[in-house]
């Protein structure tokens, strides 16, 4: 009678810790990282990383920031038009990412700016940053180095 | 004879409105700058007789900047596609001091640029910045960031341009470097 008790509790306990992780794991995919590339830089020059964030759940997130270990400082940045022929580029501070849409870096808009690399990014190379998001927590950016993305995307 | 006349005033006119009007001119102008390999370059003279496709960078910008030099690089593959020779590709920094001669030949190194006609020019500020003046390009420093060993890069604010000069060293057009139609200007190049 204990032995079976005890079997039902570990029961119960396990199928509970395995529902945990589920959530957990399906509360970080509601956030979507795809199309991702990243501009070629030499040694201590600037790199720009591209992605889409794409939220499928219901629920706004925030993305407060990023992090890599392969430049001195990761920022997200803005660039920015004025007076219609002058370009500029500024820090871009949180982006919220509503519920089901989503949110392009892209040249000439947000990017997250690799500032001081640490080694020579070559076209074809694989670098790995992290974003920070208010609720999805961290999530790992994969992307390979190119010269531009495809040219659809550009127009 | 007065109809000839006609004729000839007529289709001087009709040549005119095709011609892409001289916007300015760097007649009698030259500036001593230096290119990727730390050779020592006179601008405009060391182009004089090839038709000129420029563009103003700094190398720190990695976002909006290689836009406007990967259209360059599309012109350039485009009139060799097409068999234009004749035209030299020049880009400009305007944040001479970041951009020494060594910045800019690996920056144009990690991008597999083809240097047979293009230069990359460098030089003292003041001579860069009498050339930007000069053509109405626009940089000034904004935001910058600071490393944790001290070293500060700065951003611009600047023009986005693309230039054609003419073999007489005449500013012919002027393009939006970042969004330029490479139709367009390759067009242009051959009315000249
Ligand atoms: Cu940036």
């Amino acid at each position: 009678m204990k032995k079976e008790l005890l079997i039902i509790i570990t029961l119960i306990f396990t199928f509970n810790l395995i529902t945990l992780a589920q959530q957990s794991k399906s509360r970080n995919s509601d956030i979507q990282i795809q199309k991702t590339w990243a501009r070629p830089a030499v040694k201590y020059a600037n790199s720009a990383l591209y992605f889409v964030i794409e939220n499928r759940g219901g629920k706004i997130d925030t993305l407060i920031g990023a992090q890599s270990n392969i430049a001195e400082e990761t920022e997200v940045h803005e660039s920015f038009k004025k007076d219609n022929d002058k370009i500029g580029m500024r820090p871009a501070g949180r982006i919220a990412i509503k519920p089901k849409s989503e949110f392009e870096f892209k040249p000439g808009g947000f990017h997250v700016m690799l500032l001081g690399v640490l080694k020579d990014l070559k076209i074809g190379d694989k670098i790995e940053a992290v974003l920070l998001l208010k609720y999805a927590g961290k999530i790992k950016v994969k992307a390979e180095v190119r010269d531009m993305p495809m040219t659809k995307e550009m127009k | 004879m007065k109809l000839r006349y006609h004729l000839f005033v007529i289709i001087l006119f009709w040549g005119c409105k095709e011609r892409l009007p001289v916007v300015d001119d760097f007649k009698n102008l030259s500036y001593k700058l230096t290119n990727q390999n730390n050779q020592e370059i006179i601008f405009p003279d060391f182009v004089k007789g090839k038709i000129v496709v420029m563009n103003f960078i700094f190398t720190n910008c990695p976002d909006i900047c290689p836009l406007s030099s990967n259209n360059m690089r599309l012109i350039q593959e485009k009139l060799k596609r097409e068999k234009v020779d004749n035209v030299q590709f020049v880009s400009l920094s305007f944040d001479p001091e970041n951009d020494t001669p060594e910045v800019l030949r690996k920056f144009a190194d990690i991008r597999n640029l083809d240097l047979s006609n293009w230069t990359f020019l460098t030089g003292d500020k003041f001579v860069t910045n009498a050339i930007i003046k000069k053509v109405g390009v626009m940089a000034v420093t904004s935001d910058s960031t600071i490393f944790k060993s001290g070293r500060k890069i700065y951003y611009y604010i600047h023009t986005d341009r693309i230039q054609l000069i003419d073999i007489e060293g005449k500013i012919r057009k002027n393009y939006k470097g970042s969004t330029i139609n490479v139709d367009e200007i390759v067009a242009d190049i051959k009315k000249l």
